[in-house]
């Protein structure tokens, strides 16, 4: 008993003095969530419109990580682990809690320019908004399996609600069922996956992972050992959960549906920001397996060569995919789709580097620029494609259509909109000099460094080549509807002011252009952030 | 002095970039500005050549007062004295002058930099400026005469001012006259341009600026000689102006190519570096010994230029132990004949002289300015400014060149009958005269006859356009006749000009009125022969001639045929004027139509017809021909004795006037008389044929039938050059077009032929294989890219299977990538 008490006075020291301080942001938006619904309770404050409320927890959320990234990139506080090793806080973390309340910020904004969420819905929505984010966040930070299954959990949750959100519309419900059993499904596979691993190395911590696992690895064997095959095994299906999350090839279906169910709105969320935690705790899963060992690295390198080829398949077959579709939503789903891949295979090119045979200084620096590459792939993502959502939501508001073909002639009427659409579709496709060239070229750069390593990135690297020319036909059917074709007689006009909304859309669609203009500025804080997370420096 | 000096360049580039800043305004803006129907544009124009005039007289006064005041004012108390011996020896005062000259002290030559342009290795090229007498004279000269031409021209012009001019001279196909739009802007624009140019080439400090100024006045010459440039005989005229005159350049390039070689410099003047170092210009490199001869090297086949300075600051060649730039004789000589022929070229010297008559296709006032008075008389400028640079070899060449020239002019200008073929021709003449007055040693003689040419030939080149204008265009004086009365001031004051070119004088009439005007009065002392402008030059001249020929008995010629020349110039001239002015109209119907022109352009004729009279007042004496010499470069005085170096003398410009001890006349006076000799008979013959008809000029001219055609025909020079290098030139050019036609175009159609062979395969490969190969990819592409639809079918048990399908499939595939162990 003693021991017990010593280890829970030892906790709730720890959790008084430094983890609700690191946690603030997170505990900052649960409050939030708190308030809204106080809100809806108390009769005297009724009448405060909750997206107020909303935006200004997302705010506080904001400023927090920036003071806590600050603080991190300037030397004031140093990387630790908290809540008993449970979550991590170092850079990496740090700027993706910042990414996602920035986005967070970004998508309340449009919420309330579109008027989405009605009064009586509002503090559902945003409760189920910020509920979300909470969980990406918690994804981001997580150093522990169990925190691994918490935080795609608390993600998801919110996420079949919010496709389900727009009620009495048979797409949107049926939408919403086919995300949950889809969901429930890779969850389980997941929930297995971390169990066998969990069983096999008596720990669910991340960074103890590597070490126990080189301990009961059997050596020289190969995958004929039963053990090896258990933990290559457990991976793939903690890996099919991510997959899901990621929307990766052959996991992919509930994506399509659920993006044409949803609204616009929350397309774009679930495009963005389920993406970045995904990809951060992927990032985080993936190096847990550094080790000295050299069978645990070689099932790394397994792992990494299979989620090449499975980039390079996510990527071919979202773009192609595209290529029929009428429904923006469902275009820019598949576009999704694509992006992921392309994003993957920067993950496969950092577990390829990392954990090869010739593992060397050039290495350590290549497998640095892919983790990079990652982040200003993200960073430029969350613009481009919240952009392209945002700009479809705010079109689907006039003319009530997201079809492609009601999109005809759209360029004459509301000028803005379409010149934004235009910025981000080049972005896109990765035409210079928009921020999604040089995110596109930072990856493939990736990518041809680890061809040195293993002949099947070239196949990753041609594929991802000729996947930016499949995609260049479906992005220009958009700007050849808004452009070229003529405006049909009697089609609803779209009239939209310069303020706010045309202001909104500048701000989103003006920093992929200066992203790709001005590159230089942002990788050296994303350098800063890979080093510290490879090397600890 | 310095102050004086900048003043000076200040002034003379005022006046210099005025005529620029006219053209420029007019020929962008005029059209827009004031349209073609408004004479404001020429306004313009006047007033920027007229304060050019008032600055370039400013400064002529300034330096007049400051630099030159004193050489002459010095001088003056030794010659009062011998008031009444007008016509007696100078020796005294010359020497005095001479004397004041070297020690003085005071500068009379200022130069400096406007801007450098270039520098390759040593050598600079910039926009230098050189100021001493003759440039002011130059400049004051130009200036008033282009003054008085730019207000002729407003009235002579005048029809130019109609939105449609119709050139009568100018038939279209359809038996029509051709139709243009009004050119009177352009045309003042060109004058401006023309001004610029000439006033640059003038102020000019180093010869590649000359040269850039030499070809700017041949374009502007091109383009107002092409005046009508519909008119075929203009833009013929025009072509053979500027091709001819290129044949001259070539040679002057040449000439530049050595100097640059031999000399490492342009530059006319020394050059004062900030460090107080002292660069030697072109002429201190060539400075002469006492007796004239250049420094030689030992074996003396070279020149040793002149680059160290001595305490006094003259120029001497340094010691044969220290590095010494030296150019070979042979090569100055060729340096100079290139240069020369530059000049032959500009002044229309024989054997180049076929492009002055013809150039008479521009309109009147053009002739006057730039084909009589200013453009072609930049030839014998340059031959002035740069004769340190000329051996009496060259000088011998330049002598005879003029002499020729003067002669053959003279001789076709009797038979001419056009009127202003007739001044054209006078013009060649009379320049030939100027050449032989710098060839023979007399280098203010050329240059005085220079400056009065000028005026009295612009003068008459006005009062032929007054008559072209009041006889409608007709040019013709067989059909003139009789015009005294109709237009009573043309014909006086071209008689003014008549008698100045002729030379005539009543010697022995002294006007003392004249004393008691300022500037005229100063050397008073030597009482004036009643005479005008033209006879003093002449003078000057011939005396120079003669002495020389009395050194070089051998070049005889040189007196004797400029003095025939001079018995013809005045033959031609009154047949000129009598036939234009005096006798019974010739064509009734014309005659009846004359009128005297507007006062606009009489007055300036009345004007130039004052200089014409009177600018050489004193003759050699006088303060024109003073000034001048004060330019006069140092070794010409004394003149050269080239008896021991094998080459021809010159004479010594003050012997000329002495009279020889065993009585007689001095040589100035022996020459004198004889031209005013020559003149006399010419006038009177030409009285007696053309005004009394004591002689039927028809008949003389079917007596001399081959030799009128011969005259007529010009001396067959224009046939001549046409077989000689326009008929070959032009079978050569036949030729050429001919290989090109049918070798090189061949060759080129050949490959084009193959080239269109290929690129038709190459489409049908295009089309049929790689269009279809990447049609195939792109259908292909398409239908898997729309087959993949049909997966996502939508049912929500074949995804949940799906996940484990893709589980197990991907463990399986895993298992293929892992190594065995």
């Amino acid at each position: 008993m003693h021991d017990i008490g010593s280890l829970v006075v030892h906790m709730l020291d720890e959790t008084t003095k430094t983890s609700v301080r690191l946690f603030a942001p997170e505990l900052v938006l649960s409050g939030t969530i708190v308030v809204m619904l106080l809100c809806r309770i108390l009769p005297v404050v009724w009448r405060v419109p909750t997206q107020w409320i909303a935006l200004a927890g997302a705010f506080s959320a904001f400023a927090l990580t920036l003071c806590q990234f600050d603080s991190l990139v300037g030397g004031a506080a140093r990387a630790e682990s908290f809540f008993t090793g449970l979550l991590m806080f170092d850079q990496f973390s740090t700027f993706f809690r910042m990414f996602l309340s920035l986005f967070l910020i970004l998508t309340i904004t449009l919420t309330v320019l579109t008027g989405i969420p009605d009064r009586e819905d509002g503090p559902d929505f945003y409760t189920l908004l910020i509920g979300a984010t909470i969980g990406l966040m918690i994804m981001a930070s997580a150093n522990h399996l169990l925190m691994l299954f918490i935080g795609v959990e608390m993600t998801s949750v919110p996420s079949y609600a919010m496709v389900g959100f727009l009620k009495g519309r048979k797409k949107s419900s049926e939408a919403a069922l086919k995300y949950v059993v889809y969901g429930a499904g890779a969850a389980g596979v997941m929930l297995y996956g971390i169990s066998l691993l969990a069983g096999l190395t008596g720990t669910g911590s991340l960074p103890e992972m590597a070490e126990r696992l080189s301990m009961i690895v059997a050596q020289g064997k190969g995958i004929s050992d039963p053990t090896n095959r258990t933990i290559v095994l457990a991976s793939l299906m903690v890996l099919v959960g991510l997959a899901f999350k990621l929307s990766v090839f052959p996991f992919h279906f509930w994506c399509p549906d659920a993006f044409e169910g949803a609204a616009a709105e929350v397309a774009g969320f679930l495009s963005v920001a389920s993406k970045a935690g995904a990809f951060a705790l992927l990032v985080r899963f993936g190096l847990a397996f550094s080790g000295h060992s050299k069978e645990v690295s070689s099932i790394a390198f397994a792992l990494g060569i299979g989620l090449g080829v499975l980039g390079a398949a996510t990527a071919t077959f979202g773009n192609l995919s595209a290529y029929g579709q009428s429904n923006m939503k469902r275009l820019l789903a598949y576009s999704t789709i694509a992006h992921a891949g392309y994003m993957l295979m920067s993950v496969s090119a950092l577990m390829v580097l990392r954990f090869s045979k010739y593992a060397g200084a050039e290495a350590d620096a290549a497998s640095l620029s892919c983790i990079e590459g990652l982040m200003y792939y993200l960073f430029v993502y969350l613009f481009m494609n919240l952009g392209a959502f945002a700009i479809v939501a705010l079109i689907r508001n006039q003319i009530f259509s997201e079809e492609l073909d009601d999109y005809n002639g759209l360029g004459t009427q509301c000028p803005v909109l379409c010149f934004g659409m235009t910025i981000c579709v080049f972005s896109l496709i990765g035409l210079p000099p928009m921020g999604g060239f040089f995110a596109k070229f930072a990856i493939f750069y990736s990518v041809f460094k680890a061809t040195s390593v293993h002949w099947v990135m070239w196949f990753v690297l041609g594929a991802g080549a000729i996947n930016t020319v499949f995609s260049l036909f479906y992005y220009i059917r958009i700007l050849k509807a808004m452009y070229i074709k003529p405006r049909p007689e009697g089609a609803r006009k779209v009239n939209y002011d310069l303020m706010p909304v045309g202001l909104f859309v500048l701000m989103i669609c003006l920093p992929v252009l200066g992203l790709g203009l001005f590159p230089a500025r942002f990788t050296e804080t994303f350098h800063h952030v890979a080093s510290v997370l490879l090397t600890g420096r | 002095m310095d102050s004086l000096g900048n003043t000076l360049a200040n002034l003379l580039t005022i006046a210099w970039l005025l005529p620029l800043f006219g053209f420029v305004v007019q020929i962008l803006f005029a059209l827009k500005w004031w349209g073609r129907k408004s004479k404001t544009g020429a306004y313009l124009a006047i007033f920027c050549i007229g304060a050019g005039f008032v600055c370039s007289s400013t400064a002529f006064y300034k330096w007049d007062t400051q630099a030159g005041h004193l050489v002459f004012k010095e001088a003056k108390p030794a010659a009062t004295a011998e008031v009444a011996a007008p016509e007696s020896e100078p020796t005294a005062e010359a020497s005095d002058e001479h004397h004041h000259k070297k020690s003085s002290g005071k500068q009379t030559v200022f130069s400096g930099t406007f801007y450098q342009l270039a520098q390759f290795g040593d050598l600079k090229i910039s926009l230098d400026y050189y100021i001493d007498s003759l440039t002011l004279a130059m400049f004051v000269m130009v200036t008033l005469i282009a003054t008085c031409i730019h207000i002729f021209a407003t009235g002579y012009m005048s029809e130019e001012l109609v939105e449609d001019y119709v050139d009568h001279q100018v038939h279209t196909h359809d038996g029509g006259h051709f139709h243009r739009p009004g050119r009177f802007y352009r045309f003042f624009s060109y004058l401006s341009l023309f001004c610029f140019a000439m006033l640059g080439l003038v102020i000019a400090g180093n010869i590649f600026q000359v040269f850039i100024f030499w070809e700017l006045v041949g374009i502007c010459s091109y383009l107002l000689i092409g005046f009508y440039i519909e008119r075929h005989s203009a833009s013929t005229a025009a072509n053979k102006a500027f091709i001819v005159n290129r044949v001259g350049d070539f040679g002057f390039i040449i000439g530049l190519m050595i100097l640059w070689t031999s000399f490492g410099t342009f530059n006319f003047a020394d050059q004062h570096a900030a460090d107080h170092s002292v660069k030697p210009g072109l002429f201190s490199m060539v400075t002469r010994d006492d007796h004239g001869e250049f420094a030689k090297t030992s074996g003396g086949k070279d020149v040793v230029l002149t680059t160290q300075q001595d305490g006094h600051g003259a120029w001497q060649a340094p010691p044969e132990s220290s590095p010494r730039k030296t150019i070979a004789y042979t090569l100055l000589i060729v340096a100079g004949l290139g240069v020369f022929g530059g000049c032959v070229g500009k002044s229309a010297q024989f054997p180049l002289q076929t492009w002055l008559p013809d150039a008479m296709e521009g309109p009147t006032p053009v002739s006057a300015l730039v084909h009589s008075a200013t453009m072609v008389a930049a030839g014998v400028y340059l031959a002035g400014r740069f004769y340190p640079m000329f051996t009496p070899e060259v000088l011998l060449t330049i002598a005879y060149v003029g002499c020729i020239t003067a002669f053959v002019a003279a001789t076709i200008a009797i038979v001419a009958t056009d009127i202003k073929k007739v001044l054209a021709y006078s013009t060649i003449s009379q320049l030939g005269y100027m050449m032989l007055g710098l060839g023979v040693g007399g280098w203010a003689a050329g240059l005085f006859h220079l400056i009065t040419h000028a005026f009295f030939k612009s003068l008459m080149f006005l009062c032929s356009g007054s008559v072209i204008a009041g006889c409608h265009h007709e040019q013709e004086m067989p059909k003139m006749g009789g015009l005294l009365r109709k237009m009573p001031i043309t014909a006086l004051t071209m008689l003014v000009g008549v008698i100045a070119i002729a030379g005539l004088a009543i010697p022995g009439v002294y006007l003392k009125f004249w004393w008691y005007i300022p500037y005229l009065s100063i050397n008073s002392d030597h009482g004036y022969v009643l005479s005008f402008s033209g006879f003093h030059s002449k003078d000057a001249i011939l005396a120079t001639a003669l002495g020389y020929t009395k050194l070089n008995p051998l070049h005889f010629l040189l007196f004797l045929i400029p003095l025939l020349t001079a018995g013809i110039t005045s033959f031609y001239m009154f047949r000129l004027w009598f036939y234009t002015f005096l006798g019974k109209p010739r064509d009734q119907h014309l005659h009846d139509h004359v009128h005297e022109s507007p006062w606009v352009m009489t007055a300036p004729l009345l004007v130039l017809a004052f200089f014409a009279a009177f600018c050489a007042l004193g003759g050699e004496h006088g303060n024109l021909f003073q000034t001048l010499s004060h330019s006069e470069p140092s070794h010409v005085e004394h003149g050269f004795d080239g008896s021991q170096s094998h080459t021809v003398s010159l004479p010594d410009s003050h012997s000329l006037h002495v009279k020889p001890a065993e009585g007689g006349a001095s040589t100035h006076d022996v020459a004198g008389r004889s031209a005013l000799l020559a003149a006399f008979i010419g006038m009177v013959i030409s009285y007696l044929i053309y005004a009394k008809r004591v002689v039927n000029p028809d008949d003389i001219k079917r007596q001399a039938a081959s030799v009128h055609a011969f005259l007529a025909n010009k001396w067959g020079f224009d046939d001549l050059y046409d077989v000689m290098f326009v008929k070959p030139a032009h079978v050569v050019a036949k030729f050429a077009a001919a290989i090109d036609k049918f070798v090189f175009d061949e060759i080129l159609h050949t490959f084009v032929r193959m080239g269109i062979a290929v690129s038709k395969w190459d489409r049908k490969f295009d089309e049929g294989v790689i269009d279809g190969i990447v049609n195939l990819m792109g259908n292909s592409t398409h239908s898997l890219a729309l087959s993949l639809r049909n997966v996502q079918t939508g049912k929500i048990r074949q995804y949940v299977t799906f996940i484990a399908v893709s589980v197990v499939t991907l463990f399986v595939l895993l298992f293929a990538l892992y190594p065995k162990g």
